[in-house]
């Protein structure tokens, strides 16, 4: 159904626009190596807009920090919807090795609805490139999904006494 | 002038105020000094041994002492030696004094110390927040023992950044904090009078993954290496590189001769990958997308090099302490001067055809300007400090790895413009090939890893840093108990460059502040707040969302 849906909504080509909400660059680095000669993503009709509100696809690489997290709402209101989300990398996957740190609310999906989820650290290209194809439609999906185990109770926002937080 | 030499020195003239000090070899000396004496210590220091200031760290230490430990690290570069001045605080009174007024390169890493340890930087210009979250509670230290490293205090609701007013007459232009141009995220506001930048404002630290604290609570000697990698996706090695050399030294474990030649190679290679990587941001940043997919196109094979010899393009996982998990094979050294030398003859005709773009070069020459002068007292390093003719290059300083059987050239170049610092880089690029050579044609037979004891002795101390892309990377490590660093103090390049962006901003074209950026080649995962310029004074002050609010919310306010 999902698929029919991005068909209808995306016949041609998707802009994406890129986030890092905490990476370590690295995933944003190959992000940009598809976008160049050797993988050159743009023969898909695949641009890299610098506005979210020209954007069909919303890339998001890496842990979402506790700074970022009022910002990254704001972005994803920002694209116009039908909206896709990809989380790229392990990071904005589930936390990648981070997942538990003091400053990390967890992957990309505690925060947005994530669509789509490429793992790796950072993913090759290739599979970047295949990320977006199954996206659209053009290739098929090779694995089927597993449910993270990490999860977390994190707390929720109320009020409490600083002292009770040392151990 | 030995470490030694130097310690006797500073205690001659310090006397009773210097309690003790130590050395690690020739070249790093520790001393401990009295709280009162600190500022003195450090002036003299700075001023009159010359030395540069790299940062400050605090350590808990009330586990064992019933103290802090604040230490503040220098280098002196011509006689090849580091300095760490540690202090100690009584638990029950947390205050040192400040001595970002003598040394304003110090005004970061103290309010650091602040956030993350609870130690008050008395007679700080601007004693603020600096790393932590808005929403953090306020007396909430993670780098306290006694903090958990998982510890999730509720978000608090109404503490999102809000929109600051501009001075008065000038007008705000907001870049950030996701943007397309720098990859990560970072949060300028920049104040304009028409075309001419008349101040700007600065939030980072939007990246802060609390690694220090993972390395000294959860993570073992031979897991950190893991962690500091992906400190940064770009030059991680030299990160993880640091502080497996800080291990080694404090734990004193000799690493074999080939391993030595193989993390240089590695860090050359990771230095062409940063430099095509940054040349082509830098083509990009200023509408010149055709040098953007040139040296990317250039850069391609290196990765697959890197596949090669390490298994992955990024993040190689090729360091653990005491040496290198996997070996250069003899069979490859063809491939790998195929490659490099593919790109040292493209990177000539490139390193020649730009100073000969006179569109490009208008947009480089005389932009940008960081004098030498705030370039030293802000503790510029690499290419941002050799671009206004400070001959810093920790390779030829303080050699690490096989740097001492090399030979490396320092590129300086005096015009302080982003030119100059494009210079730097463009020749740094052939030099890094040339290194590569050499260490290929000398590399020497045999292990490539230490046989080492199960556990690390604990209660010693290193320094080490690496000569990274953008400049030295500081690791300092405290060997404590349990198998894994009592601390682990990280100092990214960065962190020291970004120090000089709001006063290299005022006066350019709003056009040039994207390149001027660009141009230190920023690297905000390893850094991670917010500056003001103050339009009247050129002061720089770094402020909280709310302060910010309520010093601009005032009528009349600057
Ligand atoms: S997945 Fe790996 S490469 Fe990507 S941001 Fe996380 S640590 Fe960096």
């Amino acid at each position: 159904m999902f698929k029919k849906l991005c068909e209808k909504s995306f016949p041609k080509s998707l802009w994406v626009y890129h986030c890092n909400v905490g990476a370590c660059n690295g995933c944003d680095i190959e992000v940009i190596d598809v976008l160049t000669p050797y993988y050159d993503a743009e023969r898909f009709g695949i641009k890299l807009v610098a506005s979210p509100r020209h954007a069909d696809v919303l890339l998001v690489c890496g842990p979402v920090t506790r700074q970022v997290v009022p910002a990254l709402k704001r972005l994803y209101e920002a694209v116009p919807d039908p909206k896709l989300v990809i989380a790229i990398g392990s990071c904005a996957v589930g936390g990648g090795i981070w997942f538990d740190s003091y400053n990390i609310v967890g992957g990309a999906d505690t925060i947005l609805p994530v669509d789509y989820y490429i793992p790796g650290c950072p993913p090759r290209p290739e599979a970047i490139l295949h990320g977006v194809a199954v996206a659209l439609g053009l290739a098929e999906k090779e694995i089927e999904s597993v449910h993270l185990k990490q999860l977390l109770d994190r707390p929720e926002s109320v009020p409490v006494e600083v002292e009770s937080l040392y151990s | 002038m030995n470490a030694q030499q130097l310690g006797e020195n500073i205690k001659q003239r310090f006397a009773a105020k210097v309690i003790d000090f130590e050395t690690l070899g020739s070249d790093q000396l520790y001393v401990t000094i009295t709280p009162d004496s600190l500022v003195e210590v450090a002036e003299h220091l700075y001023q009159d041994q010359g030395c540069r200031y790299v940062i400050n760290g605090g350590t808990d230490r009330r586990q064992q002492r019933d103290a802090f430990l604040i230490t503040h690290f220098f280098a002196q570069d011509e006689e090849k030696i580091y300095i760490a001045v540690h202090t100690e605080v009584g638990a029950d009174d947390p205050q040192v004094d400040s001595i970002t007024p003598v040394i304003p390169a110090a005004n970061w890493s103290e309010r650091e110390t602040r956030d993350m340890v609870g130690v008050v930087p008395v007679g700080h210009p601007d004693p603020r927040r600096l790393v932590l979250s808005d929403d953090w509670p306020e007396d909430l230290y993670p780098l306290r023992y006694d903090v958990a490293h998982d510890v999730h205090p509720p978000p608090a609701e109404g503490v999102a950044p809000e929109r600051l007013e501009p001075p008065e007459g000038a007008s705000v232009v907001p870049i950030g904090p996701f943007f397309p141009v720098l990859e990560e995220p970072a949060y300028f506001r920049v104040f304009v009078e028409g075309e001419q930048v008349v101040g700007a404002d600065y939030r980072g630290f939007y990246s802060h993954r609390g690694i220090e604290k993972l390395g000294c609570s959860v993570l073992t000697y031979n897991q950190v290496p893991f962690i500091a990698e992906r400190i940064c996706g770009i030059c991680g090695y030299v990160h993880s590189c640091s502080y497996c050399q800080a291990a080694e030294r404090a734990a004193g474990i000799e690493v074999p001769d080939r391993a030595e030649y193989i993390r240089t190679i590695m860090l050359e290679l990771e230095r062409l990958e940063s430099h095509t990587l940054w040349l082509g941001i830098a083509g990009h940043i200023i509408g010149f997308d055709t040098v953007l997919m040139q040296t990317w196109r250039m850069r391609e094979p290196l990765m697959w090099l890197c596949e090669q010899i390490t298994g992955n393009r990024k993040t190689y996982g090729m360091n653990l302490v005491g040496g290198v998990r996997r070996d250069i094979k003899p069979e490859i050294y063809g491939d790998l001067r195929g490659v490099i030398d593919k790109i040292g003859d493209e990177w000539a005709e490139l390193a020649e055809a730009i100073p000969g773009d006179s569109t490009l070069m208008a947009r480089l020459q005389g932009t940008g300007i960081l004098t030498p002068e705030v370039a030293r007292a802000r503790g510029a390093a690499g290419p941002t400090a050799r671009g206004s003719g400070l001959a810093i290059d920790v390779r030829v300083d303080h050699p690490y790895a096989a740097y001492d059987r090399v030979e490396v050239n320092k590129c300086v170049y005096d015009s302080c413009d982003n030119r100059a610092r494009a210079r730097v880089r463009l020749g740094g690029t052939i030099d890094s090939i040339n290194i590569i050579h050499q260490a290929l044609d000398d590399m020497p037979d045999g292990p490539i890893m230490a046989e080492i004891d199960e556990e690390l002795p604990a209660g010693r101390q290193a320094m080490s840093a690496v000569e990274a892309p953008r400049g030295e990377v500081f690791h300092w490590v405290l060997t404590g108990a349990e198998n894994r660093p009592e601390r682990w103090r990280v100092r990214a390049p960065t962190y020291a460059n970004l120090q000089c962006v709001p006063p290299m901003l005022v006066g350019n074209a709003l056009a040039d502040v994207p390149i001027s950026i660009g141009s230190y080649d920023p690297c905000f995962s390893c850094t991670e707040r917010m500056e003001v310029v103050d339009v009247n004074s050129g002061q720089v002050r770094v402020y909280t969302e709310e302060q910010f609010r309520a010093e601009y919310d005032q009528p009349g306010a600057k």
